[in-house]
Order: C-alpha cells, then structure tokens, then sequence
C-alpha cells in the first residue's frame, strides 16, 4: 500500500493523540514527564500480559470463550494496575502539594489535577496503539495491501488504526474519569471505567463486524 | 461532560469491526502476515541465453522487477495495460502452434504489442488430455545445420514451432502442479474485480546481468563476466578396463554412445524421458547384463561406452570428444580415433511398443563392410530374442540419412565412419514432446527400453566377437536386469524418489532430489579430473555406475579412498560416501564449445578453425547470470486510494487538534468565570 498509506495509517491512530500532547500537554514538562512514565507504564502491562499468555497460544479461535477469558483477565490486570497507577499519583501529589507548602506557592489546582490525570490517560492510549495497531504496520509500508477473510471490504490495516484511534480515546478519558472517581469516592464513576473497558473489549472480538463490514 | 468524551469513544468504537486477536488466519507474528500478504509462488523459468550473433529465452526487460496484473489467456484476448497472462496447457499448444508462432514473432518484434504483455505464466496439469496433439518448442529439423546431408528441410519432428529459439523480452514461468491452482483463483477473483479498486498483481523477478550489463552476445558477455558457456562433464568407460601399462597394442575398438542432456523452454523442468533418457538408461542398463559376462578382455576388439552431455546445444559433447581424441589428451588417454571401428548410437527408445511388438529402426550411417557386419549382428541379436517379440529393421530409404543424433558430428568429423543409430521410430520422430517439459515418464514404457537394451547388448557381445564362436548358452544368458530399469527410471525421471533413491545414493550424495537433465554451465576450469563439486549429479552418478560395473569382474584392491587411488589403473568410485579404490577406465570428458579456450580465469572466443568445420556453425552457447529468480503475488490498491488515507490521517489529526483547542478556549473562559 505504500509509504503514503502506511503514514496515513499511523497519523489515523494516533494523530488526535500527537494534536492533544501538542496542544496540552508539551506546554508543560511535568505532564510530558507524566505521559512518558504512563506510557511506559502500560506498555510493561501489555508485555506482562502477552508473557502470561504466551503458553497458552494459539487459542482455539473456533470456540468464543477462550477470548472472554484472555480479555476478562488482561481487563481486569489493566485495571487493577490503574488502581495502584492512582495510589502512586495520590503519593505524588501529598509531596507536590507538601513541596508547595515549603516555598510558599499555592498547591495543584483541580484543573492540575486533571491534566495530569488526562496525561496518564493518553500515556494508556499511546501504548494500547502503538502495542496492538504500529507494531503490526511495517508490512503496510510495502506495495501490498491486505484483506481479513471476515472484513473483506476494508483494508485490515484501515480496521486496526480505527480500533486504535477509538480505544486512545477511551483510555485518555477514562484515566480521567477513573480519578475524579477515586479521589470523590464517586462509586458510580469508579465501576463505569471498568466496565466500559470490558465491555469494549468484548464487543470488538464478537460484534457487529458483519453488519458494518458488508455495505 | 466526561461522559460526552467517553461517548465520542464509543461512537468511534461502534463502527468498528474485528480485534486483531480474533483472526481466523491464526497468524500468530508479523512475519506471518507479510507472508499472507506476499505470497511466493512456485515458477521454473525460461532463463536467458546468448549465442555469436544475439540472445533467445526469456528475462525481465530492464533492471526492475515486473509486476503486472494476472490475466487468464482466451482466444481474442485485447490487453489494455501491461498483464500477466495465465495460459492453462492445452491453449498453450494453441497459443505457441506453428500458425500462432508468428504472434510472437510480431510480440517479440513488435515493441508496441509487446508491451502490454507483462509477463507469461503457463499452467501444469496433472495429466495431459488425450486430444492433445503433442508439443515441442524445438524445430522441425533440430541442430539442421549439423548434418551431414543436404536436405535440411526435412521434417524429424514434424510437431516442432521453434519457439525455444525465440528472444522474449519479458519473462515467462512454468508453474507446478501445486501453485497453478492459486494462480487461476487469484486471476478468478481479477476477473470479478474489474469494477473494483484492487488487482491481485504478479511480481517476476528475473533479472538477467546480461541485460544489466548490455552485454547481448556471448562473446561481450564471456568478456564482462556476465556469462558463462554451456557445457558439463561426458563419461566414458571402457568394458572390459584397458591396461595400459601392459605393453599390448589399443585394440579395435567399438564405441557404443548415448546422450544425457535434453532441452525444455523451462530451464529446470526438463527431464527428456523419450529424448534421450531412454537411450542413455538403455546403455546402462546394456553395461550391466554386459559386464556380468566373463572373458570379454580375451577378445580381439574392445567395447567403450560413452555418454555425451551439451548435445542439444550444437553436440557440444561429442564434438569436444572428437577433438580430444585429435589431440590425444589425457581426458582420451587409452583410445585412438583410428582404431574406432563403428559407433552404434542408443537414441530414443522408450517408444517402441507398437501392437504387441518392440519395433526398432536402426538408421545406419553409411554403407560399408563395417556397417553391413554390425546390421548381421543386429538381426542376430534380434533372431536370439525371438520370443521377446522384438523386431529391428533398417530405416527406409526415403529418409535423407540418419536423424539428429551425436553420430552426425561423428559423420560430419569423418564421412567414413560406419555404425548406426538406434531408435524406435523410421521416419519421423515418435515422441509427441520431443525437449519440451512434457516428455516425461508417462511418455515412454519401461519394456521398450529393456527390449533395445537387450539387442545392444546381445549386438555388442557378437560384434565383439566377431560372430564366430558364439555359444548360444552364453548368448542367451545375456539378459536385462527390468528391475534395475524401472528403479533408473524412478531415479533419473521423477521426483519422488528421484535422485535419493538408493541406487543413487549408493554412489554419489546428489545436490537435488529433482533430476533435471540440462546440461548446465561450465564451472571453474574444464579438466578430464574437474573438481567433483562442479560436475553434476547425473554425470557423477554415470561415471560412478560405469566404474563400478566395468570393474565387477576384475582384480579390484577395494582400498579405501577419498579421491585417487595409488595403483595404476584404479579409480576411487563411491568417494562422496564410502570410497574404495577399483580397477578401471572411466574417464570425465569435458564438454564445451571446440570455440571456447579457458585461461586464466576467463573464457575466450576463438577464431573458428578451418580444419574444424562444425566450429565455424557453432553457435556457442553461454547462459546468462542473474542474482535471484522469483515469483510472487499479492494484491495492490489504487493509487488514489493510498492518497486518500493518507489525507484522512492527516484530517484527523487536524481536526482534532482544532477540536481540542476549541475545547480548551471554552474551559479556560468557564475557568475564568469561576
């Protein structure tokens, strides 16, 4: 498909990510630094993952279960990891605001708070794009394209970018979501991202794919 | 308004298809997928060769690969853009006849027309249909220019186009049995694709150095290096082994010979089961019965086989031959050229099962008192095997002399040389497939190459003994070993098991399972003692079997051996596995141009000889080299839509980035308001 789709690609999975670190998060170097550890955060999350899976493929994808259990189990590893990623930050933040304390300077504002939380988000989602849709773009760069038997009318590298660019969008959000949750005790907020997670875990394998595949 | 982000997430994602983790490809690595993606498709090629004056066969145009859309062949076929045409077997013949022929004349001529054909892949079928006419890309009067008499527009082989000797400038592939039914899936789903955005594309990598190079004939490309000359390593044996250090005299000597490369469009599929394989397995088979047989050595005349390899590309072999025997070099050391008495030649047999008989034809080369003995020797023979139903008669008269066959370059060296040429038609040429991919086994039947067997042996063992004094007990226990026949014709003409049969395998470690009988190039410098890495497989296998057989009756040390043996008169056969050292004479022959002189690391043309006639006509031979040969398809989309998803990438992240500074205007001026 050539060098110009293969770019096309990347910038269509993480391109509105390149816009927001642009925008928001390069104006301010404690962000980068956040995004930088986030990312690198999750993305030993994901290796973790696939170590702990590794024995256990391939699975038998004729049979639906085994992927409910490989996306329950990676779901819910991701999110008990973004637990502790907030008990790091609550850490963080005692000593940040105890260090403002000392020299007389006013202490994180809730919007600090949030972009610092949007910064880790966006961490989570650079990995989960670069992991699940960059890595297995190098053949896009060559002349070929390339069709799945399921979705024959869109370029599998077409529907790995979209998957992309939807699951940075999700995880850039619900890190923010996940600590307005935490931090309020709002219970409600605190199960949505789970959930959310999950559920769009599940429905990527199985749904739907047929109905918007053959227009 | 968290949620509204969150919603715009799930929006994305609900138009979303199918998680990567889900294929049911199973490709389990990035590797996998490249390989789904481009797929190597199994080709033999028709490579490119040069000879004085041009070039023939097949190479891609320039230095690129090509890649053109795979198209299936129809009569009336109108290309709009350069293609890759799928032709099945049958509509080959009718695509290479002799009437379409001149298609590719005005292809290979016509510039305008040939640029829109691409490529060409020819399909392989399991079995040939029975209307199949026949199909040989050879002429109607292969190497004409050879023979001793003048009609050469004599038809040998009447089902001959001549499309071997055709220039293509684009590259042509034989595929297998196994790819062609990819191909006519992938030219299937072309065809449903006319209105569509992708083309399934095939990608020929056949690059030839000559064209790299500009080097267009063989004497520039022998020059640049780009080249290398046709030719390999012929065996001759002597049955029983010549003492030469004994002081008796040479003694008049019967030459039996047969031939061992043939020729194809498709340089690696080429097994010439009819022609000449038959023959040559017919010689071996003839050595076997004779060497079993006691006392041969106490006769007066000696019996010498040879195998000639480079005859399809001007009897490169057997001319080389004859010019060592001139120069009585070591590679010849132990004959003399005018002690030869006759030549009998083993040429196609495989074919002469006809109404419950074995019909042979014995085309003699010339009348003499030589040639009248050998023919008395013939039907004697025959009349020994009188229950075999066997029957040898001579070729008619009408025939303007004895068919292309290496005893022309004996004839044409030496007018008076008497023999004859062994072959199971009169005629014209029996074998429908005459040096083309399809003469193999199916075309040919094991009892017919026993039955010829049979009468040369029995011939030779009465020529040389000079027809008296022959115990009839002793005649008709020369008998052919069929089972040894059938396991070199499994050996030397299929694949499986091809040449890792056992037979094989006892004496040499061949380099490829498949055999294929071209003749190859000369590799390193030609020696009568070449390195063994540089001879191939079916010479090194013949000079093997010859030795061993020449030596079964005779005083053998049966030391072990690596390469030479120290007693004279011994050879080390079976080196590459388990060497012993046996009494001999089996000897390499180089086999190149009488034009070619190797010195000093390259090779030279010389001026041609007046005193060697056949010199001045040859062609010689060279094939060009290439760095890698391959075949591969894949699918490619518009152009248009690349450019398309390369703006979509950059709009997204255009868009978002207006959207999210919209955004943050709007919070800080709420944030202000607060």
């Amino acid at each position: 498909m050539t060098v110009a789709a293969g770019i096309g690609y990347a910038l269509l999975a993480l391109g509105p990510s390149l816009a927001l670190f642009v925008t928001v998060i390069s104006k301010k170097p404690f962000l980068i630094l956040t995004v930088l550890s986030s990312t690198l955060l999750w993305l030993v999350s994901l290796i973790v993952l696939s170590g702990f899976w590794r024995p256990f493929l391939p699975l038998n994808s004729a049979a639906s279960w085994p992927f409910a259990v490989l996306i329950i189990t990676s779901v819910a590893f991701q999110e008990g990891l973004r637990l502790l990623f907030w008990k790091v930050y609550k850490r963080l933040e005692d000593m940040l605001d105890a260090f403002a304390d000392r020299v007389s300077k006013p202490r994180l504002y809730p919007t600090d708070k949030m972009l610092i939380a949007l910064a880790g988000g966006l961490g989570h989602g650079a990995a989960h794009a670069v992991f699940f849709c960059l890595s297995v773009l190098t053949p896009a760069f060559g002349p070929a394209t390339f069709f799945a038997d399921q979705c024959p009318k869109l370029p599998f590298f077409l529907v790995s970018s979209i998957i992309a660019l939807a699951f940075a969008t999700i995880h850039t959000f619900s890190m923010v979501i996940a600590f307005n949750g935490y931090s309020d005790g709002n219970k409600l907020d605190q199960l949505f991202v789970p959930v959310v997670h999950l559920v769009t875990g599940m429905v990527v394998r199985t749904c739907c794919w047929s109905y918007y595949c053959n227009f | 308004m968290k949620f509204y982000f969150l919603l715009v997430g799930l929006f994305l994602l609900s138009q979303c298809v199918r998680e990567i983790s889900g294929q049911a490809k199973s490709m389990e690595s990035v590797p996998d997928l490249q390989n789904s993606m481009y797929r190597v498709v199994d080709g033999v090629p028709c490579v490119r060769l040069l000879n004085l004056s041009g070039e023939i066969g097949c190479a891609n145009p320039g230095r690129d690969k090509v890649v053109a859309p795979v198209v299936r062949y129809q009569t009336g076929l109108d290309l709009a853009r350069p293609s890759a045409i799928l032709v099945s077997l049958d509509r080959m013949g009718e695509l290479f006849d002799r009437h379409d022929v001149t298609v590719f004349f005005r292809i290979s001529k016509d510039p305008g027309l040939s640029k829109n054909i691409g490529g060409i892949l020819v399909e392989s079928g399991t079995g040939i249909p029975n209307e199949f006419k026949g199909f040989s890309p050879d002429r109607k009067f292969p190497l004409a220019e050879f023979s001793p008499y003048q009609s050469t527009n004599y038809e040998w082989n009447p089902r001959g186009t001549g499309i071997l000797w055709n220039t293509y400038t684009f590259p042509i592939f034989l595929l297998t049995n196994d790819s062609t039914p990819i191909m006519k899936k992938i030219a299937k789903e072309n065809e449903k694709k006319t209105e569509g955005h992708t083309s399934n594309v095939a990608e020929f990598d056949l690059v030839m150095q000559t064209t790299k190079y500009g080097t267009h004939d063989s004497e520039s490309c022998l020059k640049e290096g780009t080249c290398l000359p046709l030719g390999g390593y012929s065996v001759w044996s002597s049955l029983p082994p010549i003492h030469i250090s004994s002081s008796k005299q040479v003694k008049p000597t019967i030459l039996t010979v047969a031939s061992m490369d043939s020729g194809s469009l498709f340089r690696d599929k080429n097994l010439g089961s009819e022609s000449p394989i038959s023959g040559l397995i017919a010689l071996l088979a003839a050595v076997d019965s004779l060497s079993r047989v006691d006392a041969l050595g106490e006769l007066s005349k000696q019996l010498v086989f040879a195998v000639f390899t480079g005859e399809t590309w001007g009897y490169l072999g057997s001319r080389r031959f004859l010019l060592e025997l001139d120069l009585q070099s070591e590679a010849v050391r132990g004959l003399d050229s005018k002690l030869i008495e006759m030549v009998i030649e083993i040429g196609s047999v495989g074919r002469a099962f006809n109404q419950g008989t074995e019909t042979f034809f014995a085309h003699t080369t010339g009348v003499s008192s030589a040639t009248n003995a050998t023919l008395n020797a013939l039907k004697r023979a025959e009349v020994s095997l009188g229950s075999q139903n066997i029957s040898v008669s001579l070729a008619s008269t009408s025939n303007p002399g004895i068919p292309p066959s290496s005893s022309m370059a004996f004839v044409k060296k030496n007018s008076s040389t008497s023999g004859f040429v062994l072959e199971d038609f009169d005629a014209a040429f029996s074998n429908k497939f005459y040096h083309s991919h399809l003469d193999d086994p199916s075309n040919i039947n094991s009892s017919s190459i026993v039955a010829a067997a049979s009468l040369v042996a029995r011939t030779l063992y009465i020529l040389v003994n000079e027809n008296k004094n022959i115990r009839s007990s002793v005649l008709d226990s020369i008998s052919i070993n069929g089972s040894l026949v059938d396991e070199m014709l499994s050996c030397l003409l299929q694949c499986d098991p091809g040449l890792s049969c056992e037979l094989v395998k006892k004496y040499i470690t061949p380099s490829a399972t498949c055999p294929v009988h071209y003749v190859g190039v000369v590799l390193g410098e030609p020696s009568s003692t070449p390195y063994i890495g540089y001879v191939n497989d079916v010479s090194r296998f013949i000079w093997n079997f010859l030795a061993d057989k020449s030596s079964a009756l005779e005083k053998n040390s049966r030391s072990t051996c690596s390469q030479d043996c120290s007693n004279k008169g011994e050879v080390c056969i079976k080196a590459e596995t388990k060497g012993i050292c046996v009494t001999s004479t089996t000897r390499y022959v180089p086999a190149y141009s009488t034009r070619l002189k190797y010195g000093s690391g390259v090779w030279t043309v010389l001026p041609p000889n007046s005193s060697d006639p056949m010199a001045k006509i040859d062609p010689v031979w060279t094939e060009s080299n290439w760095d890698n040969i391959g075949l591969r398809v894949y699918e490619v989309q518009e152009a248009s839509l690349d450019r398309l998803i390369l703006l979509a990438g950059i709009a997204a992240t255009v868009l978002a980035y207006i959207a999210i500074a919209i955004a943050r205007a709007f919070i800080t001026k709420a944030l202000k308001r607060d």
